[in-house]
């Protein structure tokens, strides 16, 4: 297993971010996490990061705890969130030489080619790029060392239609190189049945359907004809 | 169409611009607030008694009737100037303009946005004053002034809101200017007092300040709303260069994690220190060519350019500790950016970048004070002062205790500076804004309260004899709370594993070698029956960092696994 999730539990205050989450993610699949804003996915993949220590509960990634062993969890991650915060005093070129120096497993061709394609000049600050070249920024620094696992957090939320399709055919791109593991979280369910393979879908911290979203899709399917993930979500999380 | 807001909403939503700066100011200080309004009871109270016991109040010296009195409303005008200047929730050693940038988006206008909290602020010093004229008990033989000191305060307040609202072109200088700006207008009101100034000049001076500064912090509101940040950075790249060069990493990839993070903590935080020096020693040294050769003024001036590094290091200390990347506004400032916290490097390799681009940073800036001094005291021509108050110290003490003593002040010189800038890592690191918050008042109080303190205990004998007495248990319990410190802090580092076993031995291997090392210093050069020689020992434990330091990576524990 890439990902071991066991009755996570976390509060905010009095309120529950996540309620007994349990999830299990198995090597080469691209796995959509969705829900309604606040449904507790950034929380969840936050303690898949280890910047949240688990109240109840045991996470494991790659079989280590993320937070006890951050360096061995991180090294294998690729990661890239809707926030998108990097340093905005860096050229793109002085981003690329500071984020390989953390990566031993850093593709240079690999990086050389994303960032053609994505078109970022080496000489511009972050803080100069739009917000679709800083989440193409953010992509490449995800990419770049071939992680087997990428972690994908509202990736292309307020981006326009060409930036979230390079985003998207990152993924696949991913998936196809290896094997590797994608856990991609968005409430843009449309891009989700474009790309994954499993589907978990969580709300007011409790995941409330997980598995293949083809089985998911037979299984919801009424009169004989298939839902799209849109039904199905509004049909499921309007019910709890 | 009726509104769907609940009425509570509706009772209690502010209706212009004005109130809803006055709503968000007392909301967000509720508690400072009625921490002033009780003092102020408690005085009423006082002086409610006092009356109705017919009896003159007399203070057994001035520094109890500061204690009592001048201490609390320093605190309170200083959390006054913090509150109206937004002081408390920016950067204050930052290049952007301190007003929130949340509030340039409302539809108010840009002489509002600046002129309601000036007036607030106005207002409330304006009012504390006259409480403190009303409600204290004044010790009779003080002539208390009537109203200057309320305009007097009200325009410090103006003019700390223009300078901390302006945006700046170099990091630390809104620091600079704010200092030398205060001190001029501070020496202005004290010479106007030392020669009697009466009521009414005392006013004149003081009011016409206030709509001048009003129009400086409307100018400087304006340009921050239009996103005016001024770039200076390019003249002292210089300094950016010969880091570059002497790593030689421009062109380069960085070998290891470590070495990138310290090349992103250099260039954060590295160069703002000598910077600042740089801009400072110039406008110090200058002085030296006014001193017309008097010893006492020229050593007066070598005082201050000693001091000068490690009192900008602890401002620029402010920023060190911010673990997060660029300062996002609105949020929880402190708390470590996802960018930092996701990056494949310990915790321990975060503090380690930071404590060597502050020894970095350390040696630079005194590399410029130890070439500008030698060059100043030459082209202003007091070098004959200094080689005779150095052979008189020779003299006096032989070459060899004078030669350790000039080392030694360096040397502490030094590590004040790097200590200052590293010390309060812990706090930073922590990345709750309210543990920040409450140091930054405790720190303000005990600043308020140092002044009058060791007046109070220098011109008390009794108070003197008893603290000498009492020196040697002062000292040993105070180096045994910190090793107890030391201990748990210790213990809490070797169960969560966050140092290797090797580093907590080297680190406390070392410690022991620099407090042996600097107690053999003290008690070779301090060679008199006067002191024991266990209390150079307990002064070195007291002296060289420990508890501070080694919680940093606890701090930042805390903060990147909440």
């Amino acid at each position: 297993m890439v990902i071991s999730v066991s009755g996570l539990s976390r509060r905010f205050g009095s309120k529950i971010a996540l309620d007994g989450v349990s999830l299990e993610l198995s090597r080469g699949a691209v796995y959509g996490l969705v829900g309604a804003n606040g449904a507790g996915k950034t929380t969840l993949i936050r303690h898949l990061l280890g910047l949240l220590r688990a109240e109840t509960g045991t996470v494991r990634v790659f079989g280590l705890d993320p937070v006890q062993e951050p360096v061995a969890v991180l090294s294998r991650i690729g990661y890239l969130s809707e926030e998108n915060d990097l340093p905005g005093w860096m050229t793109v070129d002085e981003l690329l030489r500071y984020t390989r120096a953390f990566y031993p497993t850093w593709d240079d061709a690999y990086a050389a080619e994303l960032q053609e394609s994505f078109a970022l000049d080496p000489g511009t600050r972050i803080r100069n790029l739009s917000k679709g070249e800083k989440a193409r920024a953010g992509l490449l620094l995800a990419l770049a060392h071939r992680p087997e696992l990428l972690i994908l957090d509202e990736p292309s939320s307020g981006l326009d239609p060409i930036a979230r399709r390079d985003i998207l055919g990152a993924v696949m791109r991913t998936v196809a190189h290896d094997g590797r593991t994608v856990l991609f979280s968005s409430h843009l369910l449309d891009e989700v049945e474009e790309v994954a393979d499993h589907v978990t879908m969580i709300s007011r911290g409790r995941i409330v359907l997980s598995g293949p979203l083809d089985d998911i899709k037979t299984a919801h399917r009424v009169d004989g004809r298939v839902p799209t993930l849109n039904e199905i979500f509004v049909a499921t999380v309007g019910e709890t | 169409m009726k509104s769907s807001s609940p009425p509570s909403a509706r009772r209690s939503a502010p209706s212009s611009p004005a109130a809803a700066i006055a709503w968000e100011l007392q909301r967000r200080h509720r508690w400072g607030l009625i921490a002033v309004a009780a003092y102020l009871i408690v005085l009423a109270v006082v002086k409610l008694v006092v009356r109705a016991r017919g009896r003159a109040v007399v203070f057994g010296s001035d520094e109890s009737f500061a204690f009592a009195v001048i201490v609390p409303l320093d605190a309170i005008l200083t959390y006054c100037l913090a509150l109206f200047t937004y002081g408390l929730s920016g950067d204050l050693a930052g290049r952007p303009s301190m007003f929130p940038r949340r509030l340039f988006t409302l539809p108010a206008s840009t002489a509002a946005l600046a002129g309601w909290p000036m007036l607030y602020g106005s207002i409330a010093m304006i009012l504390v004053w006259a409480a403190a004229r009303t409600l204290v008990v004044w010790p009779s033989g003080i002539d208390t002034p009537v109203v200057w000191p309320a305009f007097a305060a009200a325009a410090l307040l103006a003019w700390t809101q223009a300078l901390t609202w302006m945006p700046y072109g170099l990091s630390g200088l809104r620091v600079i200017l704010a200092v030398l700006w205060l001190a001029t207008i501070n020496s202005i009101v004290l010479l106007a007092l030392h020669y009697d100034a009466s009521e009414r000049v005392m006013l004149a001076i003081t009011v016409p300040q206030i709509p001048l500064a009003y129009l400086a912090a409307r100018s400087a509101v304006a340009r921050a709303r239009c996103g005016v940040v001024p770039d200076w950075r390019g003249a002292f790249a210089w300094i950016g260069a010969i880091a570059r060069v002497r790593r030689g990493s421009r062109s380069g990839n960085f070998a290891t994690p470590e070495r990138a993070q310290r090349w992103l903590e250099w260039r954060r935080h590295g160069r703002t220190l000598p910077a600042l020096v740089a801009i400072l020693l110039p406008f110090e040294l200058a002085l030296l060519f006014t001193t017309g050769g008097t010893p006492a003024l020229i050593f007066m001036i070598l005082l201050g350019l000693l001091l000068t590094p490690p009192f900008m290091a602890a401002f620029v200390a402010a920023t060190v500790r911010k673990p997060d990347l660029d300062g996002r506004e609105g949020r929880d400032d402190y708390g470590l950016a996802p960018f930092l916290a996701t990056r494949p490097l310990s915790n321990r390799s975060l503090i380690a970048a930071k404590l060597t681009m502050s020894l970095w940073s350390t040696a630079l800036a005194w590399a410029l004070v130890v070439i500008a001094i030698p060059l100043g005291v030459w082209l202003s021509d007091t070098w004959p002062v200094v080689i005779d108050r150095w052979h008189r110290t020779v003299a006096l003490m032989g070459a060899a205790r004078a030669a350790v003593l000039a080392l030694l002040i360096v040397a502490a010189f030094v590590a004040a500076t790097w200590k200052q800038l590293v010390q309060t890592l812990y706090i930073g690191m922590t990345g709750r804004i309210w543990i920040v918050r409450a140091s930054l008042v405790l720190t303000l109080v005990l600043l308020t309260a140092i002044g009058p303190l060791l007046e109070w205990i220098g011109s008390t004998s009794a108070v003197r004899a008893a603290l000498w007495n009492a020196a040697p248990l002062l000292l040993g319990v105070l180096a045994c709370v910190k090793l107890c410190a030391a201990a748990g802090v210790a213990v809490r580092l070797f169960r969560s594993r966050l140092l290797r076993d090797r580093t907590l031995v080297l680190g406390a291997a070392g410690w022991c070698v620099a407090v042996l090392a600097l107690s053999a210093v003290l008690s070779w050069w301090i060679a008199t029956e006067l002191f024991p020689r266990y209390l150079f020992v307990f002064a070195a434990i007291l002296a060289v960092p420990l508890v501070r330091l080694a919680a940093a990576p606890l701090a930042l524990d805390w903060n990147r696994h909440r």
